[in-house]
């Protein structure tokens, strides 16, 4: 199954967008200007991980109400402090949590990756296009303010679907959305147990439905942009009235 | 779904031999090489902790089935000690674990009383704390006897032994969320070949496929030994298959005949690689599940383990990172052997050494230069009188060496029968630590 010739451009498009965020990030962090945010290196995968299977068709199995999104202040990309629940509910919606300094290929970019991927199949969808919106959360609210959120934003061309850059104020307003959808964040320490540079994560991607119910989560080792729009449009099926009818 | 017809009563041709040992067994368990592909926290350096999950032995210290914890840190002026416990009060057959994908909680199941204890292992990997218990499995899902614990994104998938209906080997699996909530159920596959029975789950996500194996139900594996290899019809109760699952569907879709209770499945780690290893406990045999030139999935015996007549009942197996070894411990004859899978069309045991008077489960480190062994394989199934040696062995494994590090003997320090055994590690500790420890749980 190769991709669709939409998809390649798209994919090479972004490439060299995400080409020029690892580079910044990898200086900022060199330079010491950010948290020196790295994942745990993990050889075991290559960077891109490739599907080696035909995913089953949109609709033809269940995506489990996994838990409830939570829910709990964020800042928007021009620091307006808003309900996160404005952004995973009412549409299907795909969060994800990054930092803007990560230059780990198979952490943060890689999410921003697939996002742009999925975000340029979407728009090209009119089923999908108005219900469908991709979220980014912060997990280093010291760095990450509103006007960093923004910067990053901006190397990612808007199209017509919905994509929001949120951070939070604080640690304490942080912690219970990371612990609400289980997602950890852990840091390093030296051989004298202080805390010594890098963050780490496992890499987690949300998938939630209009009534803010998590249906999947993915991971770098699941994280294929042809089962992440399957989900999607299985979720839209699930909405439509001959589905809802259906026995 | 396809299938594959099972072969019959095979076990009938090994009672005998099985009568006449009166002492023996099967299942096993996991390390740091054999963790869930989703699990991202991998220990690559020096672990400094092997948290052992014992079962309980009565007037044995408070009698409790306990989650041990000892000091593995050559470095550590505390190497080889047993610097933690933490017991769960009460005896439940404790038997296997596994740490959620993120490492945080480390999940531990009861055979007999199907309870699930979740420990804390992210605040303070050094100590442990039993933070939930999950009681209501077979109430809830009508599985009982929780076995293997997958970790899978933000969830926990469990593959129970048994059923809470008529204690046979018919059973499911049941996927938790991370914070102990039932999401689903998905019986074994009980037609088209299947027996419906499940044993050990491993994940290959780049080829979207999850395998299944096959053990017995609870009226077996709580059973006398002596007593159940001597009734034949019991003895013909115990599983033949593996099934290979769409993951992303979660639906079975072809049954594979592998004969003699394949317990333990391992997938190989090396980039490109795309077959996975399994040994039978009661026909003593390796056999490779590797899809054929057309794609399709088939399971190919390729190894025997020792003399299967003298039924030596391999249990754990441990594979290497690249997957060019696999280490197989047999219980009857308390040996550790390592058969090299350079090619694993055709392994080849190039190694052995008895490490106990019975030995069952078998960890190894991410470079695998340090081994970690673990005497028991169930209450009732393990030898009795002196042969009833219960311990962790740490050794060093320098390719050709099996070389003794330290021990600790169980019964000696009132734990019970070591079980199995997972690392952990003290050099990580959570981001937000003040803000975090207020939320948890």
């Amino acid at each position: 199954m190769g991709p669709s010739a939409p998809r390649r451009s798209a994919e090479r498009r972004f490439g060299r967008i995400i080409t020029v965020l690892a580079a910044v990030a990898a200086l900022a962090t060199a330079a010491g200007t950010g948290p020196g945010a790295a994942h745990e290196p993990d050889n075991r995968l290559p960077a891109s991980v490739t599907m080696d299977f035909v995913p089953p068709p949109p609709g033809s199995y269940a995506l489990h109400a996994i838990m409830r999104a939570p829910d709990g202040p964020v800042l928007d990309r021009d620091g307006r402090r808003l309900p996160l629940s404005r952004f995973t509910a009412g549409k299907i919606t795909l969060l994800g949590f990054i930092y803007t300094s990560c230059a780990d290929p198979r952490g943060c970019p890689l999410t921003s990756q697939v996002f742009y991927t999925v975000r340029h199949r979407v728009a090209e969808d009119p089923e999908l296009r108005e219900r469908v919106r991709l979220v980014s959360l912060s997990f280093d609210p010291a760095r990450d303010t509103p006007a960093a959120m923004r910067h990053y934003a901006a190397s990612m061309p808007r199209n017509g679907v919905e994509w929001a850059f949120l951070t939070t104020e604080l640690p304490r307003t942080l912690v219970p959305l990371l612990d609400g959808f289980g997602q950890d964040v852990r840091v390093e320490l030296d051989a004298r147990g202080r805390p010594a540079g890098p963050l780490a994560h496992v890499l987690k991607v949300f998938l939630i439905d209009e009534r803010a119910i998590v249906r999947e989560i993915y991971t770098t080792s699941y994280l294929f942009t042809e089962v992440i729009l399957n989900d999607i449009k299985t979720l839209r099926l699930e909405g439509t009235p001959a589905r809802r009818a259906a026995p | 779904m396809r299938a594959i017809r099972v072969r019959g009563t095979f076990l009938g041709g090994i009672l005998g031999v099985l009568a006449l040992a009166l002492a023996a067994a099967s299942p096993a368990g996991a390390d740091e090489t054999c963790n869930s592909p989703y699990m991202g926290n991998l220990i690559k350096g020096q672990e400094d902790y092997l948290y052992v999950w014992a079962l309980g032995v009565k007037s044995m210290g408070d009698g409790g089935d306990k989650l041990v914890t000892i000091d593995v840190n050559p470095a550590s002026s505390r190497y080889g000690k047993v610097i933690h416990k933490v017991s769960v009060r009460g005896r439940g057959e404790a038997h296997h674990m596994g740490f959620t994908d993120d490492r945080r909680f480390l999940w531990a199941g009861g055979l007999d009383n199907s309870r699930i204890s979740i420990f804390d292992v992210g605040t303070d990997p050094a100590r442990p704390k039993l933070v939930q218990t999950i009681a209501d499995m077979p109430a809830k899902t009508g599985y009982v006897g929780p076995h293997t614990f997958y970790a899978m994104p933000g969830r926990m998938l469990v593959q129970g032994l048994s059923n809470a209906k008529d204690g046979g080997g018919v059973t499911g699996m049941a996927l938790y969320s991370n914070k102990g909530e039932l999401i689903a159920t998905y019986p074994m596959p009980a037609t088209g070949g299947g027996d419906g029975y499940g044993y050990d789950i491993a994940i290959n996500p780049q080829k979207n496929v999850l395998l299944t194996s096959s053990f017995t139900g609870r009226k077996n594996y709580m059973r006398n030994l002596g007593e159940l290899v001597k009734d034949a019809d019991a003895m013909k109760r115990f599983g033949n298959t593996m099934a290979v699952w769409d993951l992303k569907a979660m639906k079975p879709k072809k049954v594979l005949s592998v004969p003699g209770a394949p317990l333990e499945i391992r997938w190989s780690l090396k980039d490109g690689d795309t077959w996975a290893i399994t040994a039978t406990a009661l026909t003593s045999k390796l056999w490779l599940i590797k899809p054929d030139a057309s794609g399709e999935w088939q399971a190919k015996e390729v190894a025997v383990i020792d003399d299967p007549t003298k039924i030596p009942l391999p249990v754990d197996i441990s594979i290497n990172k690249d997957g060019t070894g696999l280490w197989v411990n047999t219980f009857m004859d308390g040996k550790t052997r390592y058969f090299d899978l350079s090619n694993p069309e055709q392994p080849r045991q190039t190694y052995e050494r008895v490490t106990g008077k019975q030995v069952n489960m078998i960890s190894q480190s991410w470079d695998g230069t340090r081994v970690y062994i673990a005497s028991s394989l169930l209450a009732n199934w393990d030898k009795a009188g002196a042969d009833d040696e219960q311990f962790v062995r740490g050794f060093r494994w320098d390719g050709k060496e099996l070389k003794p590090a330290f021990e600790v003997d169980f019964y000696k320090e009132k734990l019970g029968r070591a079980h199995h055994m997972k690392l952990g590690s003290k050099a990580m500790k959570s981001a937000y630590g003040p803000e975090r420890t207020a939320t948890l749980r």
